[in-house]
This record gives structure tokens, sequence and C-alpha cells, in this order.
């Protein structure tokens, strides 16, 4: 039954690696790239290693996918299969993933509109350059940090022609 | 008892088939909204009347082990009448374009009632994604720039506890082989290993993002000062204790007796000292209010670590006046959107706003009559009764904490009592009437003190009662299935 | 300063997450539910995909909360997007005119897709497939002119049409069974044979539901996304 000539052991120790490393991969993505868009790929792929792992978890060696054909219809045999229950976690887990997703991107859409760029960095300036004028607070709090470090929000209507420029 | 699945279903319904109703009458379509909430408060309140011990109801009629199951007892309920009710308070009744953000709003209540009564793992997952994925929308619905933006990052970050949270479960399901509360209870002595712990990390850092939890509230201030008011209400509200009341319904019921409730701790100590000092620096109403509401949910948090009744019936207590105050308090900054040094002399012209802000900043600092006294007083009795040193230290943390609470709302209320040099032209918040009702409320908890008291023990005794969640779920009464005598067997072994 | 962090940060949970795995106990997972799922399924469902029963019938509100955030997710997309203003100025621009290979292939796999579509949606119970799977076939049929044509309109009513009524008929049938005394959402009518097209009682009525309402909140979406990017580009000319 086995298509992998392989330890089962040895296997399951890379399943469980390889789902916990995608979810590694996904959330160091989120947290160190700068572009907007390339975070949410991350997190695309950080929720693909969460999936992994749920399937994982009903896996067992040598048994089939939980659908009666053929010869098992007849004899209605349930006992070599596997766990269907994390099938339908991962079927709901992906579709709440493609909403988030969608509305992500529709969010990036918007902010790229608006800000002009899809820099983390540059977004969340303008975002607090925008929240202090709408409190009517000068900007007190990043003029305590050291300069330098923080590259000055660019005004919208040139980075947008910029944006569009390019 | 069955029928309170009405609270979920009638509002997806009606938020599904909303912008066809909308297509055919306007007029419909506005009334339909606060109907639906008002029946849901009416269907919960029938339940909670008739209810005299906790009761489980298997959903599809599938007995709990293999199927998912409600769990109604007393704090269920209590929330999923407050849901409603709050939601009627804080309902978009005079805007025009609102149809979408209406539908939103319709099934957030529909997920909120769910994670309050679910009792199964996943199936909380499911009702909190429909929560974060609704309020990723109220957030943006402002469509300025800056909420977009704050939106998106509240996305981000909400996105990565999904992740966490979706990790945990599968730990859990690989650890026991089973979803539900009830068993995993039963089963919790397969979860009392360091696996165990770090899925329960794991998933109260997942669900801990709407409870605003320390490493993980990035988004709270960017998304209360650039949402709409309401909406800061309600996540503040009503959200974050949801939140709450999910992790702590899997703490008591599957990490009973276990490191866990330290880990609700130290999370509650490290957001306390974060969210006070963050407010105390914090230059305008909007970003103060949410740094403190981060603040309030740590002493919430800390009070759900102490183990048993007490901790249960100070959480409870916590956690429903900071659901009055806070929203009340979101409420007035509607109009008071600037720095706090322009409020000075602001209660000459609206004095009835001025003075509600006192009374809810008081009994959020726990001045003795006030409601919040009692709450803060609960949970301190709480910590002096573990008498453990890492309980004293919380205690230590706790009043520093207040004392700087104080300090911050009085600065607020001494500006805006102190006399102004310039006529202010500031007139404050113009919806006073939903905030006297919050201050209704809170005055008449005052005035029913020992009732509610009493009241709030019971729910606490049996809400903290792990042998009697798991007794009730396992004693289904509706529609008779077949026995699953497996899944029983295995789990009484 | 704040990538070192960041770093850190990544760096210590990918240490966590790597204990954890470290921790795993090797051999098959526990099968509780699971065990019993397969022991019942074909007994108390009558469905030959024990997938299917386990997502329409054993966490059928599971199901219900998913579609319930695919509509949300489409919602608050367009209340971000503001899709409808967005359409009625799209639809001011005129078509342009579509290549005629790409033209011909989207009339050609239209009908094809719907067909496939439709087909894997109303086997749900008996073949790997159903309304999840189908509804996103249906969502890539009707995105498929859009992708041809750009700036072509889309019927933003019909759409909202099925949404509305297929997401309603999932909990009507739900209601049907709770208020004739059973509990919400369970399984209706006679199993009948299993294996067959018409068996399983009310599952395949519930991911024919499903499919429809899948199918439209995808396309709901990509429409929107493509409506306000055709736009966009429109706008740059």
């Amino acid at each position: 039954m086995n298509p992998i000539e392989m330890n089962p052991v040895a296997l399951q120790w890379l399943l469980y690696f390889g789902a916990m490393g995608l979810i590694v991969i996904g959330i160091a993505g989120v947290v160190l790239h700068q572009n907007i868009f390339r975070m949410v790929l991350a997190l695309a792929i950080a929720e693909a290693g969460g999936n992994l792992l749920l399937v994982i978890a009903g896996f067992r060696f040598g048994a089939v996918a939980p659908i009666l054909q053929d010869d098992a219809l007849q004899t209605l045999n349930t006992s070599n299969m596997v766990d269907p229950v994390p099938q339908a976690m991962v079927l709901t887990s992906i579709v709440i993933g493609v909403g988030i997703q969608a509305l992500a991107l529709a969010l990036i859409i918007r902010i790229h509109q608006r800000y002009g760029t899809l820099n983390m960095r540059e977004v969340h300036a303008c975002m607090m350059v925008d929240i202090n004028k709408s409190a009517a607070v000068d900007d007190l709090l990043s003029a305590q940090q050291p300069r330098g470090r923080r590259p000055l929000p660019s005004p919208p209507e040139s980075t947008a022609k910029r944006a569009n420029n390019e | 008892m069955n029928s309170i699945v009405l609270n979920i279903a009638l509002p997806l319904l009606v938020a599904f088939l909303l912008p066809l109703i909308h297509a055919s009458s306007r007029i419909a379509a506005r009334i339909t909204g606060p109907l639906v909430l008002m029946v849901m408060m009416w269907s919960a309140v029938i339940v909670f009347k008739a209810l005299e011990y906790p009761v489980s109801i298997a959903l599809g009629g599938f007995l709990p082990p293999v199927g998912v199951s409600f769990h109604l007892d007393q704090l269920a309920l209590l929330m999923a009448t407050i849901i409603p009710l709050l939601m009627l308070l804080l309902w978009p009744y005079q805007y025009e374009q609102n149809l979408r953000e209406q539908t939103v709003l319709l099934l957030l209540a529909a997920a909120s009632s769910g994670l309050a009564l679910s009792g199964d793992l996943f199936n909380i997952y499911v009702f909190y994604e429909l929560i974060s994925v609704a309020s990723f929308g109220l957030a943006a619905a402002n469509r300025q720039a800056s909420s977009f933006a704050a939106a998106f990052r509240y996305l981000l970050i909400s996105g990565l506890g999904t992740v966490l949270a979706l990790t945990g479960i599968a730990l859990i399901y690989t650890q026991t082989g089973t979803l539900n509360l009830a068993q995993l209870g039963l089963l919790s002595s397969r979860l009392d290993n360091p696996l165990g712990l770090s899925a329960f990390a794991l998933i109260l850092l997942g669900i801990g993002v709407k409870a605003e939890i320390f490493p993980l509230n990035g988004w709270v201030a960017e998304v209360y000062s650039t949402a709409s008011t309401r909406t800061s209400a309600l996540l503040a509200g009503l959200v974050s204790k949801l939140a709450v009341l999910a992790i702590v319904r899997i703490l008591v019921v599957a990490y009973d007796d276990s490191e866990a409730g330290l880990m609700l701790l130290v999370f509650g100590v490290l957001g306390i000292i974060w969210g006070e000092f963050s407010a105390w620096r914090a230059q305008d109403l909007k970003r103060m209010f949410a740094y403190s509401s981060i603040g309030q949910l740590g002493m919430i948090l800390l009070a759900f670590s102490i183990p048993g009744e007490a901790g249960m019936f100070a959480g409870i207590a916590m956690m429903l006046h900071h659901l009055v105050v806070k929203p009340a308090l979101f409420l007035l900054t509607e109009k008071w959107n600037h720095g706090t040094d322009s409020l000075r002399g602001a209660a000459r012209l609206s004095p009835l706003a001025a003075a509600l802000f006192v009374l809810f900043a008081l009994s959020l600092i726990g001045v003795p009559p006030l409601p919040g006294f009692w709450a803060k007083m609960l949970l301190m009795s709480g910590l002096v009764g573990m008498d453990t040193s890492v309980y004293y230290i919380a205690l230590a943390v706790l009043m520093i904490a207040t004392v700087v609470e104080a300090q911050y709302l009085i600065r607020i209320a001494v500006t805006l009592y102190s006399a102004s040099d310039r006529s202010s032209e500031l007139r404050l918040a113009s919806n006073t009437g939903v905030m006297s009702l919050f201050a209704v409320v809170l005055l008449s908890a005052l005035l029913t003190l020992t009732p509610l008291g009493s009241k709030l023990y019971h729910i606490a005794a049996e809400s903290s009662n792990r042998a009697l969640y798991i007794r009730t779920t396992f004693n289904v009464n509706p529609t008779p299935v077949l026995e699953h005598k497996n899944a029983t067997q295995e789990a009484s072994l | 300063m704040r990538n070192l962090t960041a770093l850190l940060f990544s760096g210590g949970l990918a240490f966590l997450l790597m204990v954890i795995a470290w921790q795993f106990t090797l051999g098959d997972a526990p099968m509780l539910i699971g065990a019993a799922i397969l022991d019942n399924a074909v007994k108390e469902v009558g469905a030959a995909n024990l997938v299917t029963s386990v997502v329409l019938g054993y966490r059928g509100i599971d199901t219900l909360g998913e579609i319930a955030i695919l509509f949300t997710a489409a919602t608050a997309t367009s209340m971000v997007l503001g899709s409808f203003a967005m359409t009625d100025e799209a639809s001011e621009t005129e078509q342009r005119e579509d290549g005629s290979i790409l033209g011909s292939s989207v009339r050609l796999f239209f009908p094809l897709l719907l067909t496939l579509g439709l087909y894997i949606i109303v086997h749900g119970h008996l073949t790997p497939g159903g309304g999840f799977q189908g509804g996103v076939i249906l969502a890539g049929a009707f995105f498929l002119p859009l992708l041809a044509i750009p700036g072509r309109s889309i019927n933003h009513g019909g759409i909202a049409l099925v949404e509305g009524f297929s997401g309603a008929a999932f909990i009507l049938i739900g209601l049907t069974a709770l208020f004739s005394g059973q509990a919400f959402l369970q399984p209706l009518f006679e199993h009948g044979v299993i294996g067959h097209l018409f068996s399983a009682g009310s599952l395949p009525l519930l991911y024919i539901a499903v499919g429809l309402k899948v199918g439209a909140e995808l396309s709901g979406l990509l429409a929107n996304l493509a409506g306000i990017s055709s736009h966009a580009a429109e706008a740059e000319k």
C-alpha cells in the first residue's frame, strides 16, 4: 500500500517538520517583509502550513480516503480509512483563508490608491500622520524618536504620481 | 432550549437576505436589523428564564462527542442577551448609506452568539473567524485612507493569530483525537504535558488577538482611533470579552489544574503594565481609552487566571463592568476628536457629558461606592487568597497600575472642569442619551449590589464547575439519535 | 533595530514550533470522534463520501459559519471597494473588442466549466467533490469572460439574488428540521440507497445551496477586484 519506500516514522517526522517549517516561513515572512502584498502571500503560506498540520493529524499509514466507492460500497467496510474530521476542518479553514485573503487584497488596492505605496513602514507613517491630524495632536512621539532611521512619509500626491509612472 | 439556535440562524438568514430586502423596500431594510436583534434578545431571555441547570444541545441531532454541541449555562445566556442589547444601543440608526454595515453587524451578532454558546473547539474557531472578518469590515467602514491602513494591519496581526490558533487546535487534535470541550476535559491528562500546554499557548495567542493580549495588540490604538466610535465601542466592549470568554472556557474545561492559568497571569500582567503606561503617555482621548482598555483586559485575564470560583467571580464582575463602561467612554469621544489639552473648560458647555465622564472614570479607577470598586475588590481579594508570591507580584502591579490609571483619568476630569481662558467652541457628545443609559445601568448595578453579587456568584460557581460542564454535555436530552458507543466509551476511560 | 526585533521574534517562534514538532509522539494519532464517525456515518447519514457527512451532517454548523465568513468577506470587500458605484462607471466605458481566440475559447469553456461545476456539486455526497469545489469552478466559469474581455460589466443584481437565496436555503433547510421537532441542521428525509444519486437525505440539497453560495460569493469577489483594477487601468490612461 505504501507508495513511498520509506520508514513510516521518518515520513511522519518529515511531514510534521514540513508543516511546522511552512508555518515558520510564513510567519517570518510576515514579520520580516516590508512589502504588504508579500506579507499577504506569506500569510497564505503560514495558513497552508496550519492546514497541512491538520491533515497530518488525521493521516494514518496504509489507510484510504474516507469515500465509499466500488467494492467498499458493497461491503460498507470503513475500517481502513483515514480520519474524516480533519479533512472537513481543512475544507473549512481553506475557505476561511480565501475570504481573508480576498479582503486583504481589496484593502491593499485601496491603500495603494490612497497612499501610493506598498511599503509597510511608509503606510504606517502615513497612517500615523493621518491619525495625529484627525486627533489634532502634534506629532510629538515621532519628534522624540531619533532622526534618520525612520523615513519621512512623502505626501500622497507625489508618491501616487511616482507609482503611476513606474 | 433548542430554540436558542435561532440566535445564530435568524441574524444569518436576515443578513443573507438584507440586500434583497433593501432592493424591494428601503424602509423594510432599515427596520429589519433592529427587529432581528430584538427577537434575539427575547429568545435569549426566554431561555435564560427557563434555565434551571446547564443544558447542552446537540446540533444536527448528533450527540456531543461526535457532533457539535452548544453549552447553555447562565454565563453563556447572559452574554447571548447582552450581545443584541449592546448592538441595539450601538446600531447605526441615523445614517443612510449603511446597508453593508448593517449586514456585517448582523453577521457579527450571529457569530458572537455562536462563540458565547459553542462547546466545540473547532466551532469556536469558526465563529471567532467570522467575528474577525466582520470586525475587519467594520474597521474599514469609515473609508478613510487611515482606516484602510489600520484595518489591513489589524487583518495581518489577526491572520497570524488565526494560524497560531489553527496550529494549536491541530496539536490538540493529534493528542486527543477529539474537538469537543467536554471530552477534552475528560482527556485533560493527555494535555497536561509540554505539548498540550504549548497548544494552549498558541490558542491563547491566537484568540488573544481580539482580547487585546499583550504582544499582539499593536492594532488596538490604530483601529480604535480610525474606526467610527460605534465600532470601537463594539470591539472594545463586546468582541474582546467574547474572546476572553472563549479562552476561559477552554482553560476551565480542558486545562484544569495545570500551568495554563499561570500563562494567563503572565500575559495579563504584561498587558496591564503596557496598556496603562501607554495610556498615561497618550495625547488624545481615543488612544488613551484604547490603551486603557488593553490594561483593563489584562486585569480581566489576571482575574480569570485565579483558579476556582473566586477567579471566575472576579473575572465576570470585571468583564461586565468593563462592558458597560468602555463603550460609554468611546461614545463620549465621538465629538471630542481633539487632543486632551483642548478639552479645557468643556464642562461648562456640556455639563451632562462631563459629569458622565467623571462617573465612568471614577468607576473605572475603582472609587469606593461605584461598581468598579467592587469588581476590583473581588480581584484583589482573589489574588490575596491565592497566597503565592507570583500572585502577590501581580497584586503589586495591579496597585501601581490603578494609581497610573487614576492619574491619567483624573487629569482629564480636571481639564474638563478647569476654567478656560479662551471661549471653547467644543460641544461634547451629542448622543448623551445612549450614554445616560449606560450610566443608568451602572448606577442601578450600584443600587442592587447585593442581589447582583449573589447572582453573579451563582453564575461564576456554575461556570467554573468543570465536572458539571462535562456531565451536562454527556447527558444530552433533546432529539434521540443513535448512541455513539465507541466515542462515549473511550471518553469515559 | 526593528529588523533585529523581528528576526529575534521569528527565530524564537521557529525554535518554539520546532521544539513542539520534536515532542510529537510518533505513530498514529488517537482517533476518537473520527472512529465513531467512520463506524456510524453510513447508518446515520447515508452518504458515500464520509467527509461530506462530516461537513454537512456532524459539523453542519461549521459549514454554515464558513459560508457566512465568505459572505462577510464579500460584503466587507465591496464595502472597501465600493463596488456598485464602480461598476456603474465601468459600464459607461465601452467594452473593449475581444480577441477572437480569447473570445471563442471563453464561449467554448463557459458551458463546459458550468457543467463540470454543477456535476461536482451534485455528486458531492458520492465522490470527492462537493459544494466548495464545484462552487469555485462555477465562479471560474463566470470569471473567465471578465479575464478575456476586460471592462465587461457583470450582473451584480443576479449575484446578489443567487447569494441571498442560496444562503437562505441552507438555513431554511436547517430550520425546517428544527421546527419539525428535530435539532437545527439535522439531516432530513430517508437516506435511500447508499451510492445512488438520490440518497443521503437532504445533504445534496444542502450542498447545492453551498455550491451556489460559494460560486456567487467568489464571482462577486473576483468581479469586484477585477472591476476596480480595470477601472484603475482606465484611469491611468
